[in-house]
């Protein structure tokens, strides 16, 4: 019988349902020293003095360091404007001062308020777009002697943009003119946070060699290792990264945040290892958030329907230092091209630098807020018209073969199929007619439901932004049919090991307790670039499946001759070799692998592959087939409205996914359900309050992540379009659901309401405001303000 | 330095004893003192579930008690859930169902879901979300740790009649 | 490290010792479930005095009984029992529906119906609901012959300002007396959020009165939480009902006399204006009902 398309537990599950999985909190290491961070008590300021005397005297403390004990340290992150430990200024209030390493945590944190220090205030910028005008506080000033080209973190600059990206396809001016229907919108998405359940941490420890081993949290454990060796000046092959079990990524662990590379120093000034481990407090302060986005958009259609263009234009703010929110306009301008058919698109976005926290990566890295945008604009393009919204969208949907303005080649494409099935699951076409009309005979219900729909696009074949988006796999099978699994591609809790697993199994025909997977320890495992773009099922379960299918060839062609057939006529089922066709079991498969071992030209079964996707790296233009495959979903969700308080109950999410191929049924319930809430907090409870550079609900008190009674019904379809170059046809998921439940939710708002609200979040005074009119308006993202495309 | 409390406790059913900073919660010491370190540290303020153990019958946020506390009492955490049938149906079920994904949250699950059992043998799907309103997660979205929990009541109920 | 300051730590068994150790040299921190005291003291937001005294142990604090015409609750029950005691269902129905609306199982198990008194949040849960019930908290202290000496004090009075009773230092509250419910009793309870539960009060309403045979509210007592100082009865709302037979038109007289007693600030949670607005519609939906039913 077939493992796909089965329910399988996830291998780790047991160990960690009986409370035995050592995360990096539960790992100690003999001789080790706790270590903590001082923050900046300012959000933007000079630091004039720093005196850790009384520290350093504590008991217990080994070691103190601040930016002048580390000369050598290096800018960190993309666009290396950040020193780990605050050299003259601080910028935020999350930026590191200085560090201690103790024997206790207690002790550690104790030492941190014996630190003193002496700031003088500096003008605070909060604003992106003020931060734009000519003579606002430049938050990285250039430093005068600086060498020309050094990276911003040494330098300076003389300006406060960031990042900046500019898009187009077609013409948006002939679009507009094409269009009888033109919206214009802007949208503001608000900061929120990962809130992962098992807070940051690392261990860092140098060797009697002096070789780094570094207990990481990463994503990107390969790309860490190499980032690391950079800023130590070591040779990357003398830096070893080990992936303990993670409590939840969700994109917080793509980037070097200074936490890590502090650890390190302390460890190499005390010659002990270092544990660092963050307060939820500090996970709240110190963690990057994700991308806010200050977004106008114009979409415009013709009176029959038919899309005819988009510009947009956005602001993002940066915070002080640049992570990977800044580059979320990539992901961004992929769903302004493609996410339904537009012959014109621009697209202009300018990151700027504040002095508020930074943004990271974060499950649909911008392409919630595109969506938000976009399928808001769908409803009011089809009203405008007199069309059904569900026809507007089907009308505009590309379907298999088509290759979008950006150059995505939809080669297995279920967009049509994902809305058609979502909106007749969820009776949406007739409960939006009745919820309009229930709106317009009883205005005075205290209780008013409504129906929304949204639809998304996603890179589901990885995503070629690094010079490669490949994975490896080494496979072996021992005397007694256990198979080990070495892969590149980490776990995050997303249960890409236990799929790994069931595709070899599958190949393999034995059972999924036959391997153990291997993911964890950069000395041992291949090179993956990481957990990230919802990767993981298509490229490293390509590469699994490439080396597991080169063990089965040798299998099979060691087969034959003992049992005088070809081996195309053989198959392994049941943990036999079998004849296919008839079924007829030959031997089983431990004893074939001994006869191999065990005999005068010994041969193990040993196997590698390295998969690299066929998708390209896009254009000067962002123009390019950047993934190997795409996917889709849609999403209805129904709420009621209580207009007495605001407050927004999620009845009902309906989502229908196009996965190419169900691989784990149960796990890939696990991740739509686990999205689908993630997006349900984005839209409705969640929001981290920064207000001017400060985050003023750093705890589950106040910031409200989605309780259990809180969450929708939730029914789940799949489609299988199953993908041509995806593992027996899968794409990947992992971000999908959480990307259009903001979108439909507001949708759903206007259905019930008949007002719509263009600014996340809907918590219940926002809602209560803006069902009166109260809620201040958004504010056009100013295209002057967008300096004109910089110099090389 | 620190007041040290000496206490008395039984811990999974056995007795020991522990000398406690006064300032000390009950999560610390079960994983620094006690070496368990099933119980999670989540947010240190009760308002996530992570560190919920059961103490004389009934569940509490371990990091809001002070260990100095513990004296007298009877503490059971993840590890002891080994021994407990409800534990174990939870464990299994929680499993088969798919309730865990990073499984950081999965103790404080199974330690309130089995005080629900204990609760209330048939609990549905509303009794058992509100019953572990208190425990975050942020990756299951919780239908499948529900679906586990009432699984878990229906193995338990099978196991009785026989 | 704010805990290194003690040097003591009591678990009497019995009221006179815990009485007499809050006499001792350096003040006394009281200790019950811990679920305010330990997040309080770790973010240094209370210095623990001289003493750390755990009350948990001392007998007879966790009674549940009717004395004549009172409920009569010890300090340390827990607010779980107060959700399920049958006790408390049949004399303080209010009360045991405050307790489904607090925080969590594991924090209703912990915590005490006296530490939440003490706390005094201005969004406590069981705040609102007793001072709409005219309780009285019982407190004890221990005379200069070394007996115990108790007094009574209307729960009004007891809370002083956000956080602050008027519970003396050398005091601790050791019961709750609230009048049992007669028969005609009516009473509603609301609390605003997105949770059942797990929700630090945005505003609570709660109602108690009493409609006898000809529909007219008497003994009208409409107490609001978090929104003032303290929780605070909305007396310009209470007047427009006292001895009045509630209509649409009274409840929404009586909702706007509500908002505008209501004292709200601005903070993380919700503004001011959002409160008085929850305040108005609240007690409006809540009095309609009583109107209808």
């Amino acid at each position: 019988m077939t493992l796909i398309g089965q329910r399988i537990p996830k291998i780790d599950a047991p160990e960690k349902a009986a409370g035995k999985t050592r995360y990096v909190h539960d790992i100690d290491l003999p001789g080790q020293l706790h270590a903590a961070i001082l923050r900046s008590a300012r959000v933007h300021a000079r630091l004039v003095r720093i005196d850790a005397t009384r520290a350093r005297a504590l008991p217990g403390v080994h070691a103190v360091i601040t930016a002048a004990d580390v000369p050598d340290q290096r800018p960190i992150g993309v666009a290396k404007d950040h020193l780990p430990l605050k050299r003259d200024r601080v910028r935020s209030t999350r930026d590191e001062i200085a560090a201690v390493a103790a024997e206790s945590e207690a002790i550690a944190r104790e030492a941190l308020a014996l630190i003193e220090v002496e700031y003088e205030d500096l003008p605070v910028l909060t604003d992106a777009v003020a931060a734009l005008e000519p003579g606002a506080p430049l938050v990285h000033p250039p430093i005068a002697g600086s060498k020309a080209g050094a990276p911003v973190g040494v330098a300076g600059k003389s300006d406060n943009i960031a990042m900046r990206f500019d898009y187009g396809h077609g013409d948006v001016a002939q679009g507009e003119a094409d269009s009888d229907v033109v919206v214009e919108d802007t949208f503001a998405l608000h900061y929120v946070t990962h809130c992962c359940m098992g807070v940051s941490g690392v261990i860092a420890e140098f060797d009697a060699k002096g070789n780094l081993l570094l207990y990481s949290n990463t994503q990107v454990p390969f790309l860490h290792k190499r980032e690391f060796a950079e800023y130590l000046g070591m040779d990357p092959g003398r830096v070893r990264i080990i992936q303990p079990p993670i409590g939840g990524g969700f994109g917080s662990k793509l980037d070097i945040y200074p936490f890590e590379v502090i650890a390190v120093f302390l460890a190499r000034a005390t010659g002990r290892p270092v544990k660092l481990v963050f307060t939820r407090e500090e996970e709240f302060l110190a963690s990057p958030t994700r991308q806010p986005v200050h977004l106008t958009l114009r979409s415009g259609c013709t009176k029959d329907g038919r899309l005819t263009f988009r510009s947009v234009r956005t602001i993002h703010d940066n915070g002080a230092y640049t992570s990977w929110g800044a580059t979320t306009p990539f992901v961004m301008m992929q769903t302004f091209s493609s996410l339904y058919r537009v012959p014109h698109c621009d697209y202009h976005t300018v990151a700027v630098y504040t002095h508020n926290p930074y943004a990271g990566s974060f499950r649909g890295y911008g392409n919630l807020q595109a969506t938000f945008a976009i399928e808001q604009h769908m409803d009011q393009m089809a009203e405008a018209i007199g069309m059904d919204p569900l026809e507007f969208r089907l009308k505009n949907a590309q379907e298999v073969g088509e290759v979008t303005g950006q150059g995505m080649v939809f080669r297995s494409c279920g967009f049509k199929e994902c809305l058609t099935l979502a909106a007749e699951r969820s009776g949406y076409t007739a409960k939006r007619r009745a919820y309009a009309a229930d709106r317009e005979h009883d205005r005075d219900a205290r209780f008013k439901r409504g129906i929304g729909i949204a639809a998304m696009l996603h890179v589901g074949g990885g995503a070629k932004i690094y010079p490669s988006d490949g994975c490896g796999t080494i496979l072996k099978l021992d005397d007694f049919g256990h198979v080990t699994l070495i892969t590149g591609a980490s776990e995050i809790g997303q249960g890409s090991e236990t799929v790994l697993a069931q595709l070899v199994c599958e190949e393999l025909g034995l059972p999924i307790s036959a391997v153990t997977v291997v993911n964890n320890d950069t000395d041992i495992t291949p090179w993956d670039v990481g957990v990230h773009a919802s990767r993981t099922t298509f490229i490293a379960g390509n590469s699994a499946l490439g080396a597991a299918r080169k063990a089965k060839a040798k299998i099979l062609a060691a087969a034959a001759p003992r049992f005088d057939a070809q081996a195309d006529d053989l198959d392994l089922s049941g943990g036999c070799v079998v004849r296919k066709g008839s079924g007829e079991r030959l031997t089983d498969l431990p004893r074939l692998l001994r006869s191999l071992h065990f005999n005068d030209r010994a041969e193990l079964v040993m196997t590698t592959f390295y998969y690299e996707p066929p998708s390209v790296h896009q254009d000067k233009g962002y123009k390019g087939d950047v993934s190997a495959a795409y996917a889709w979903a849609a999403q209805v969700v129904e709420v009621e409205v209580d207009t007495a308080t605001g407050i927004v109950r999620m009845l009902q999410v309906t989502g229908a996914h196009d996965v190419g191929r169900v691989l784990n049924r149960l796990g890939l319930e696990g991740q739509i359900e686990g999205g689908i809430v993630m997006g349900q907090g984005y839209a409705l409870t969640e929001n981290l309050d920064v207000v001017d550079g400060r985050i003023r609900n750093p705890n589950f008190r106040d910031y409200k992540l989605v309780t259990a009674p809180e969450i929708p019904a939730m029914d789940i379809s799949f489609i299988e379009t199953m993908d041509g170059e995806g593992p027996q046809g899968a794409k990947g998921v992992g971000e999908a659901p959480a990307i259009c439940i903001a979108a439909a939710t507001a949708n759903a708002i206007a259905n019930a309401t008949g007002v719509r609200i263009t600014s996340l979040p809907f918590t219940p005074e926002r809602v209560y405001r803006a069902l009166r009119g109260a809620l201040p308006p958004t504010q056009p993202v100013p295209l002057a303000a967008l300096p004109e495309k910089a110099a090389a | 330095m620190s007041l040290e409390i000496e206490i008395g406790f039984t811990l999974n059913g056995v007795a020991r004893r522990a000398k406690v900073p006064v300032g000390m919660s009950a999560l610390t010491m079960l994983r620094e003192v006690c070496g368990l370190t099933g119980t999670k540290y989540g947010c240190g303020e009760g308002e996530c579930g992570a560190c919920t153990i059961r103490v004389d019958g009934k569940t509490l946020a371990s990091c809001l008690m002070f260990a100095a506390d513990c004296d007298g009492r009877a503490i059971v955490t993840i590890e002891g859930m080994a021994g407990d049938p409800r534990g174990q149906a939870l464990q299994r079920a929680f499993v088969e169902h798919g309730a865990v994904q990073c499984g950081f949250c999965t103790p404080g699950m199974v330690m309130q879901a089995a005080e629900l059992l204990a609760r209330d043998a048939h609990p549905d799907a509303a009794a058992a979300k509100r019953a572990i309103e208190g425990n975050l997660c942020r990756c299951t979205g919780y239908q499948k740790i529900v679906d586990g929990i009432c699984a878990a009541a229906q193995a338990l109920d099978k196991e009785h009649a026989r | 490290m704010t805990m290194e300051a003690v040097q003591k730590y009591l678990a009497p068994t019995r009221l006179e010792q815990a009485l007499a150790a809050l006499g001792l040299p350096g003040g006394a921190t009281v200790l019950a479930g811990g679920t305010d005291l330990m997040p309080q003291t770790h973010a240094g937001r209370i210095r623990p005095a001289a003493t750390l005294l755990n009350i948990r142990r001392v007998e007879g604090l966790d009674t549940v009984e009717v004395d004549g015409d009172h409920l009569v609750l010890g300090t340390l029950v827990s607010i779980e029992r107060l959700r399920f005691d049958p006790v408390v269902a049949r004399h303080a129905p209010l009360l045991a529906d405050a307790a489904e609306h607090f925080a969590s199982e594991q924090i209703r198990n912990a915590g005490t119906l006296g530490g939440n008194l003490c706390n005094a949040s201005p969004a406590g849960d069981t705040l609102t609901p007793l001072l709409a019930l005219d309780a009285e908290v019982e407190l004890a202290a221990l005379s200069d012959a070394g007996t115990v000496q108790r007094r009574r004090m209307p729960i009004g009075a007891f809370f002083t300002g956000p956080g602050r009773t008027a519970r003396n230092a050398d005091e601790l509250l050791v019961g709750v007396r609230v009048p049992v419910a007669a028969g005609d009793a009516v009473w509603r309870y609301a609390k605003a959020g997105t949770r059942p539960a797990l929700d630090i009060s945005t505003i609570a309403v709660a109602l108690a009165a009493r409609r006898a045979g000809d529909a007219r509210l008497t003994g009208v007592r409409l107490a609001l939480g978090a929104v003032g100082p303290t929780p605070l009865r909305a007396t310009g709302a209470e007047a427009l009902l006292e001895g009045q037979v509630l209509d649409a038109a009274r409840a929404r007289a009586a909702a706007e006399a509500a908002a505008a007693d209501a004292r709200p600030i601005d903070d993380v949670r919700a503004s001011g204006w959002y409160r008085r607005e929850l305040v108005r519609n609240l007690t409006q939906r809540m009095l309609d009902d009583v109107a209808r039913n």
